[in-house]
This record gives C-alpha cells, sequence and structure tokens, in this order.
C-alpha cells in the first residue's frame, strides 16, 4: 500500500506507461523465447534418429525381378520387418476373407509384427495363413484378421512403385470406407518399388469372430 | 446429495472477490513465487529500473529462492566493470556451462567403443543435423575455455586475490584448473582418429614414466585399462571426461564460487589500505545491484558470447577434420600434443623423462597449489610487488617458449626426402596436395625442377612448393636432387599421386631414391575443413 | 545499461539469423559430407589394396593367371560369377565375405596353388571392419571400368594386333605422357618392378635398346622383325614371349582396342628412345 512521502510503491502499477527501457526489455524476452522455441527445434531435429536406406525404419527399393510371383508364399524380409505377399486371383477368392474389407489384386508390404501385443507371427503354409504363437491370433496373405484377440487386420507399410528414372506411378492409397491401405498394383514401366518402413498404416478395426467389423 | 458437495477453495475465492479480481491475484501468486519474492509490479520496476523502494523486494530471491541464493544482491562499483577482473571467472564458469549442455547433445550420438566410435563420428557429421555444429562448437568452447582459465588464474595473481583470507580459494582454482586441462585431455580421445590416439598416447605416456617402475606400470594400467590404449582406455576416459571430471569439478566450483562470494569480490589492488580486505564492508552508495544491473549485464554477455560462438563454430572454425581411424601400429608424420600441452613436450626434449616430465611438473603444480600459504606479503599492490609481477611474466615467457619447443618441427626431424614430401602430402592433415581442386590435377609426369611448365597455375604452385622444399635435400651427402610428381587414371573419379625423390650419395655414387604415393578421389572434399 | 539491453537484443537476434543460416544449408551439407567420406573410403581401399592385393590380383585387379583370378572384371559385376556359384547375396557382401574370411579352401573349379589369406580382424586377419569396409567399396569402384561403360574409348579406328601394319610417325613426349598418365604403364614399368624397367637402370639398357638385341636372341618366341615391332608385338600380344624373371598374363590384354594408330606410334617413339 503507498504511503504519501515515504516511496514504498513496490515497483510500478499497471497504469504507469511503459518506458522505453522496459520495452527494450520485453523485446529482448521475447527474442529470447523465440531463440528458445528455435533451439528446441533444433534439439528436436537433433535428436531425432534418422534411417539410412536399408535400415529399418528407412526405405527399402527393391527391383521388379526381385517381387513375388501372384498368390506365391508371402517373401520374408527380415531386414525391414515385413512380409511381401502378391495377392492373385486365387487370393481375391479365399472363402475365408471377411466380406467387409475390399479386397484388390497386387502387392502388400505387411508387417511382421502382430497387433495384438507385439509378438512376431508365422507364416504356416500348411494352413495358408499367418498364425501367432502369443495368444493365436490367425491372418491370411491379404493381411486379414480371421481369429484370435487381436482388434484389428495386420498393419502395412507404404509402398511406391517407380520407374527407371525414379518417377513415382503409383502408391498405397486407402480403400474405400477405411484408412486401411490397398494393394498396389504394378503398372507398365515399372522398374522397382520402394517400401518405407517409417511409414505404417493402420490395419481396419475387425473384432468380430471369424474377421469382420 | 453429499458426495456432490465437493470443497473447491479456488471457487471460493472467485465468488468472493468476482471472477476478474480472483484471477489477477493467482497470477500475482504465482508470479512471486515463480520469482521468490517479486510480484509483477516489483518485476516490472526491475525492467524499468525504477528505485526500488524499501524493503527492497529485489533481494528476496537470493533470500529466499535456490537459484540465486549464493549470488550477490550487489557488488562493489570497484568491482562492476571490466577490469579488475576482466569478467574471468564468470567467462569460465559460462563456458563449463556451455560445455555440459553441447556435450551432452554429442552424448546422445556416441558411444565410447574403438569398434564404433570413429563411425559414430562419421555419423554425426553425415547424418545428424546440427551434428557438425555442436561437434565444432563443443571443440572451440573447450579450447576457448583453457585459455579463459589460464587468463583468469594469471588475473587472480596479478591483481594479488589470493591473499589472506582467498588462500583456499585460490587452491580450489589451481584444482579447477587441472579439472580443465584433463577434462580437454579425456576428451581429445574419444573421436577415436590418428590424432586422438597419438595425441593423448604422447601425453599419457608421462604416467609410465613415475618410479618406481612398478608403481608406473601400475598407474598406467590404471590409465589406460591396458598397455596400450585400446577398448578399455577409450571407456576410462570417456567416464572420466562425462561423470568423473565433471562431478569433481561442479564440487571444486561449489567450493570456489562460495568463497569468492563469502570473501566478496577482492576489489582493485589500489583501491583500499594495503593490508586490508574491505570487499565485504560495501558503503550504500558504492553498490551495484544484481538486479537490474548484474543481471542485465550476464545476460547481455549470454547473448552476445552465444551469437559470437554460433556464427565462429558456423562461418570461420571447424573442428579439426577427421583424420584417418586410429591405428595403433603407425604414429604419423609430426603428430604433436594437443596445444596446452606442447609445453610439457618441450620439457621433454631437453632431458630426462622423469626429471622433466614429472618432478619438475610436479613440484611446478606443488608450488602453485601452495602459493598464497608461503607467499604472505601483504600488499597486494602492484609497485610492492615487482619481484612477483617478474616471476609471472617470466613463467609466461617460459611456456611459451617451451610450448614452442614442444612443436612437431623443433628437434624432431627424419630424413630431409620424406621431410619434402611431408610438405605436400603431410601425414596429420590434409595438406596442398590433398586441398587442391581435383579436376586441375592433369594427367602426366612432372619435374619439380620444370615447374613454371607444368599447365596450370595449380600444380604450378605445387611444384614450386617441392622444388623449394627439396633444396633442403641437397647437402654435403647427397647431389643431383631431383624431384617428380606423376598423376595417374587409375580408376572411375580415382587418381593416383605419387611423389619421387631421387639423388645421389656423393660417398658412393649409389642413386637413392624415396617414394609415396596417396589416391585423391573428386569428392574427397579435403578442401572444405571437414 | 540500456546500451546492454539493446546489444543484447541484437545479439539474440543475430544468433536467431546464424541458426536459421545453418537450419538451410543442413541438408546438403550432411550430403555433401557423406559423399566426401565414401570417396575418402575408396581412397583408403586404394592404397590398402596396393599394400595387400596387388602382389596376387595384380596393380588393377585383372588378376595373374595361376595365382589370383581377376577382379576387375565383366562377369564379377554383370552378376555372371556369382550366379555361375550359385551366390544368392548381394555383390557388395560377398566381396566384403571373401576379404574377411578369404579362401581356407579351394573354390570349386580352380586349381590356384596357394590360398586367399584371411584378411578380417573377426577372423584372426589383420584388417578391421572400416579396412574391409574401403577395399570393398574400392573394388566396387571398378564397375564402371570392367563392363566398359567408363572406359575412354578412343575415337575413331584403334590400331589391332597386327603388328606388321605402317605406322604413323610418334611423337616420344606425347608418348610419354600417356604412358604415366591414362596407360599407367609407368606404374609396372617405371615406378615399380613388376614388368620389365623401361628406363635404363644401373648398368643395363634401356628398352629401346633391349628391344633390338632381344630379337636376335634364340629364346625368342614371337613374330616380331624389327625392334619398333618388338615392341609393338610386347603391348598388344604380351604373352607371345614373355621375358624369363616375369609372370605371363600381367599386362593387360585389350591394348590393341584402346589405342589409336597414333597413340601407339608416340608410344613406340618414346619406349625406342629409352636406350
Amino acid at each position: 500500500m503507498t504511503d504519501a512521502g515515504v516511496q514504498t510503491a513496490p515497483g510500478a502499477d499497471a497504469g504507469v506507461p511503459l518506458s522505453r527501457r522496459e520495452f527494450l526489455n520485453y523485446l529482448w524476452g521475447a527474442s529470447m523465447a523465440v531463440f528458445l522455441a528455435g533451439g528446441g527445434g533444433v534439439t528436436l531435429w537433433f535428436a531425432l534418429p534418422r534411417f539410412r536406406e536399408g535400415e529399418f525404419g528407412g526405405v527399402f527399393t527393391l527391383p521388379i525381378a526381385e517381387l513375388p510371383a501372384p498368390d506365391s508364399q508371402p517373401t520374408d524380409f527380415p531386414d525391414g520387418r515385413f512380409w511381401l505377399v502378391n495377392i492373385g486371383d486365387a487370393g481375391l477368392q479365399d472363402p475365408r476373407q471377411p466380406k467387409d474389407y475390399s479386397l484388390q489384386p497386387g502387392l502388400k508390404a505387411i508387417y511382421k509384427v502382430c497387433v495384438h501385443l507385439g509378438c512376431v507371427y508365422k507364416w504356416v503354409p500348411t494352413n495358408d495363413r499367418f498364425e501367432c504363437p502369443c495368444h493365436g491370433s490367425k491372418y491370411l496373405k491379404s493381411g486379414a484378421r480371421i481369429d484370435g484377440p487381436a482388434r484389428r487386420n495386420l498393419d502395412v507399410f507404404f509402398i511406391e512403385v517407380l520407374d527407371a528414372n525414379g518417377n513415382v506411378l503409383s502408391r498405397s492409397e486407402p480403400t474405400m470406407g477405411s484408412q486401411e491401405a490397398a494393394a498396389v498394383t504394378i503398372p507398365a514401366g515399372a522398374a522397382a518399388l520402394r517400401i518405407d518402413t517409417g511409414r505404417r498404416v493402420v490395419g481396419a478395426v475387425n473384432s468380430k469372430p471369424g474377421g469382420g467389423i | 446429495m453429499a458426495i456432490f458437495r465437493l470443497h473447491i477453495p479456488v471457487l471460493d475465492e472467485v465468488k468472493r472477490k468476482g471472477l476478474r479480481t480472483a484471477l489477477n491475484d493467482k497470477w500475482v501468486d504465482v508470479v512471486t513465487r515463480v520469482t521468490a519474492g517479486l510480484n509483477p509490479a516489483d518485476v516490472r520496476g526491475v525492467l524499468r529500473d525504477d528505485p526500488p523502494g524499501r524493503p527492497n523486494p529485489r533481494l528476496t530471491p537470493h533470500a529466499e529462492g535456490f537459484w540465486l541464493h549464493m549470488k550477490p544482491t550487489y557488488y562493489h562499483r570497484m568491482v562492476d566493470g571490466f577490469y579488475p577482473t576482466f569478467r574471468l571467472g564468470w567467462l569460465s564458469t559460462f563456458f563449463g556451462v556451455f560445455e555440459i549442455v553441447t556435450g551432452i547433445y554429442l552424448m546422445i550420438y556416441y558411444t565410447p567403443s574403438p569398434v564404433v566410435a570413429y563411425e559414430n563420428m562419421l555419423n554425426l557429421l553425415s547424418n545428424v543435423p546440427f551434428g557438425q555444429l555442436m561437434r565444432d562448437l563443443h571443440r572451440l568452447a573447450a579450447e576457448l575455455m583453457v585459455i579463459v582459465v589460464v587468463l583468469h588464474m594469471l588475473r587472480t595473481f596479478v591483481t594479488g586475490s589470493y591473499k589472506k583470507p582467498r588462500q583456499f580459494t585460490w587452491a580450489t582454482g589451481v584444482i579447477l584448473l587441472f579439472v580443465t586441462l584433463v577434462l580437454s585431455f579425456s576428451g581429445y580421445l574419444l573421436p577415436w582418429d590418428q590424432l586422438s590416439l597419438w595425441a593423448v598416447t604422447i601425453g599419457a605416456s608421462m604416467v609410465e614414466a613415475i618410479p618406481p617402475e612398478i608403481v608406473g606400470r601400475n598407474v598406467n594400467l590404471l590409465v589406460r585399462g591396458a598397455p596400450e590404449f585400446g577398448a578399455n582406455g577409450l571407456l576410462r576416459f570417456y567416464l572420466l571426461h562425462v561423470v568423473g571430471l565433471p562431478l569433481a569439478g561442479i564440487v571444486a566450483f561449489g567450493v570456489h564460487y562460495y568463497k569468492v562470494i563469502h570473501h566478496g569480490h577482492s576489489l582493485p589492488p589500489e583501491g583500499e589500505k594495503v593490508g586490508e580486505d574491505t570487499a565485504k564492508r560495501v558503503p550504500m552508495d558504492s553498490r551495484v545491484y544484481f538486479m537490474p544491473e548484474i543481471l542485465t549485464r550476464e545476460l547481455w554477455y549470454v547473448a552476445g558470447l552465444l551469437a559470437v560462438l554460433f556464427a565462429a563454430a558456423a562461418y570461420l572454425y571447424n573442428a579439426p577434420a577427421l583424420e584417418p581411424h586410429a591405428n595403433p601400429l603407425i604414429t604419423p608424420l609430426h603428430t604433436t600434443a594437443p596445444w596446452y600441452f606442447l609445453w610439457l613436450q618441450g620439457m621433454l626434449k631437453i632431458g630426462d623423462k622423469v626429471i622433466w616430465g614429472l618432478v619438475i611438473p610436479g613440484v611446478l603444480t606443488g608450488l602453485l597449489l601452495l602459493l598464497p600459504y608461503f607467499e604472505v606479503g601483504p600488499s597486494r599492490r602492484y609497485g610492492d610487488r615487482r619481484i612477483g609481477l617478474s616471476l609471472a611474466a617470466l613463467f609466461v615467457a617460459a611456456m611459451a617458449l617451451l610450448s614452442y619447443m614442444g612443436t612437431p618441427h623443433y628437434a624432431v626431424s627424419t630424413s630431409p626426402d620424406q621431410e619434402a614430401v611431408a610438405e605436400l602430402l603431410p601425414q596429420t592433415h590434409p595438406g596442398p596436395l590433398r586441398s587442391a581442386p581435383w579436376d586441375d590435377l592433369a594427367y602426366g609426369s612432372y619435374e619439380a625442377a620444370a615447374w613454371s611448365a607444368a599447365p596450370n597455375a595449380t600444380l604450378q604452385d605445387l611444384l614450386h612448393r617441392y622444388d623449394e622444399v627439396l633444396t633442403d635435400v641437397q647437402s654435403a651427402g647427397r647431389a643431383d636432387v631431383a624431384g617428380r610428381m606423376v598423376i595417374e587414371d587409375w580408376q572411375t573419379d580415382l587418381k593416383k599421386v605419387t611423389l619421387r625423390v631421387t639423388w645421389t650419395n656423393t660417398a658412393d655414387g649409389t642413386a637413392g631414391e624415396f617414394s609415396q604415393s596417396v589416391y585423391l578421389h573428386r569428392d574427397g572434399n579435403y578442401g572444405q575443413g571437414a | 545499461m540500456k546500451g546492454q539491453i539493446a546489444l543484447g537484443l541484437l545479439a539474440l537476434l543475430a544468433l536467431i539469423g546464424v541458426t536459421v543460416a545453418v537450419t538451410l544449408g543442413e541438408q546438403s551439407r550432411m550430403t555433401e559430407f557423406t559423399r566426401a567420406y565414401e570417396a575418402r573410403a575408396i581412397e583408403a581401399g586404394a592404397t590398402l589394396f596396393e599394400d595387400s592385393c596387388r602382389p596376387c590380383h595384380g596393380p588393377q585387379g585383372q588378376g595373374i593367371e595361376g595365382v589370383a583370378p581377376a577382379i576387375n572384371a565383366a562377369d564379377l559385376f554383370d552378376g555372371s560369377r556369382l550366379a555361375k556359384i550359385g551366390y544368392g547375396g548381394t555383390l557388395p557382401d560377398y566381396v566384403r565375405g571373401v576379404i574377411a574370411a578369404g579362401r581356407p579352401v579351394p573354390s570349386i573349379g580352380t586349381t590356384y596353388p596357394q590360398r586367399m589369406p584371411t584378411w578380417g580382424a573377426a577372423f584372426g586377419g589383420p584388417l578391421r571392419d572400416d579396412q574391409v569396409d574401403a577395399l570393398t567399396a574400392f573394388i566396387l569402384n571398378w564397375q564402371d571400368r570392367a563392363l566398359g561403360t567408363g572406359v575412354p574409348v578412343p575415337t575413331g579406328p584403334t590400331v589391332g594386333a597386327d603388328i606388321t601394319v605402317a605406322m604413323p610417325d610418334g611423337d616420344a613426349a606425347r608418348g610419354k605422357s600417356l604412358s604415366e598418365g591414362v596407360l599407367g604403364c609407368a606404374s609396372c614399368h617405371v615406378l615399380t618392378a613388376v614388368g620389365p624397367k623401361w628406363p635404363a637402370d644401373a648398368g643395363a639398357p634401356g628398352i629401346g635398346s633391349r628391344a633390338e638385341t632381344r630379337i636376335q636372341e634364340p629364346g625368342y618366341a614371337g613374330q616380331a622383325t624389327s625392334a619398333e615391332q618388338y615392341l609393338f608385338e610386347s603391348v598388344v600380344m604380351s604373352n607371345a614371349y614373355v621375358v624369363e624373371g616375369f609372370q605371363p598374363n600381367l599386362m593387360p590384354q585389350n591394348y590393341a582396342d584402346r589405342l589409336s594408330a597414333q597413340d601407339m606410334a608416340d608410344l613406340l617413339a618414346y619406349m625406342l628412345s629409352l636406350r
């Protein structure tokens, strides 16, 4: 409280106008805040890990010659942690495929980690399906869940098809009615496939017994 | 219903005072707590540099807060400016904190194993955004810190600030000097390239010389973890650099700074009577308060130093380019200790390594540590301390001379033909041949003596240098000295350059020859400093 | 003190400016540095190759018959060699694996009298992993030349292997620079002793003089009838007659297709001038 005669005012009240010094100090403080924010950005860019080509988290490039034939067994890419499957006519007509998920022919890069609790599921040729050893989730080659406690279809990695000059001819697109990625067809003139293990597309919701929404 | 009758005190306040007042009061409360004693009006007063009023609220953050607790609330006007301290103690602390911060950044990408350390450095420089900036900053600040710490010690000696009652402050300062030097030395090893390995091997070899032999051998094993530097040594030096020495440094700094504040910054020698220490009794009219004057000054120093350091690291300074991977079997010609240990290397060239490498430095360190306990003259005035000041000047000159003697060019040389080739193709840094524009190295065979006939300026320059350095090879024992540079196309974008020196031995007429070749790739980029 | 506030503000703005400037250049700096250290790995590999591999595989990796196979060879880089031996991995992995592990057991179909040593430290050899990687990078850099896509091909007709064809006048100085430059003759014939030394050396005459006497010797098995033809033959058909004390199959066999008639004439003029 102010007392007449004794300068006890504890600093300036709100009513006093800005002095030049005060204004400069505010500007300085603002620039410190900007620098700290920028420094935060620098720190983030510095500390976020980067992945080189061929490292999991990075990009894998495959020449067209190395792709699996349609309806063949899934090809294992342990370095990239994905199965490369080529869905052909037999896959399209698989009776076990749940009707709720539209299926296109083409390639999918399916993440090897089960979407239930993180175990690595196996491909079981005799049953023509993926089976997870931890809690029994089962999936078709198309990535659709058909049994088990998992609650969605398998996740896939983003695929781009490139021509000889590196231009993108086609890429993974979301299917109608969900955000799940459709299989990628190989157009004419394609030279290589680029699979980005840093971009994962989550599978559609699937919790009905036998598969379905 | 009873369970819904929650009692929230804040809402009571809002109801009582009205929303606006309640929020304002809350704001004032938060600011006062965060600043440990200043309400928003007080803060504004600091920013405006208004007279503080009584009781001075700006003392409360010091008395009741943690961060400002050790910092003095005011300085004596006579020690406020640039003289007499040149703010070197503050600067040393700034660099210490700066090194800790940049060091932590670098730790994110470094593993102290000889198998991956070098690869980590390459990754840091090629695949981490701002990696080169962080490394350059860390290196630049480390070298500056050594300089600043030594200057601080020199200043403290010259102004006699080590005298009673500040003797132990000086002793902790010597400990901090030691910690700084060993921090710099231990960090030097971490990149694990040829420079690191051999510079640190040279420095650490002193440890092996401690007599008696059994002590020296075991201290060497403790320090290096093995008879030679390898995985164990790298890990021990990393732990020293990142844990051991910073802890020791923080403890020593705590004691050091506490005592500095406890006794007060010593006044300039001419500012007080001989034998008196009036630093703590600061009359009201000589006080310069921390808030806002000293605070503003320190913030300005931080901003200015950061700007200078970043600009220097980004545009002017580059940490020494990574040399090839450490190789314990090959010591590069002209390998050298870090510059702050050149004086030790100079001493070692004088005589027996036990005396000149251990005893004398040990005695000097002891004298330095105990200086205030035997130099007890009461006066700090320059005029009364002529002997001491002369000794200090002599000491500085001696260190400079010893450092020169420690450089590899003094009293260390191999045969002149190897020196001649090393002029163009040094083994410790890229040198003129590697840095020359790749496209200018036209294929062909060139004689050094015919340098003016070379097809372009780059080659003329290189050959001229070669020719000049070859005159040293000519001697009583060698005649007909000739030099040749052959540039061949070896692979796609790869050239092979061979430097030859031929001569005739005058003693028996036989021919002598020395040659060295190097492969240069178009994209090697040696001229860019990284 | 107000000056300090203003200076502090300016300093911080400068700091922000420097940070932004560095940020903008970071991506290209990193790419450039990556390229630089890949290039330096090739350089390091070249030195290692010269020290460790040249004695068996030849200075340009062309192999030495009866000692070691060619590395600078098209069949290695176009995949046929790997297909023939049934190796399923990539070429870099193959090269790295062979260098690191060596050949403790002879490869099927080969009869080399000596085994390739083990080089990788993990298997008892002298080289660190990064040195094996550097050697691999150097060897892979032969791709262009091995496949013929990078060799400077002469425009116009090449001289061919007929040593009796009439040659234009030669310029010895140009021949000298060819031999020390693009053709690489000096690396075996002048600077080292892999092949017969061209210049006169410690009492022995230079190759120009030796060419004249060599065709008269009873042991000579080639077709040349003059010193110039002898030298021509030794360049384009080096295995027609190998001087005693030297190995066959050390020289590249494709000079007939690489040199124009003028190139050959210049080279011969130079060699003949070395008495």
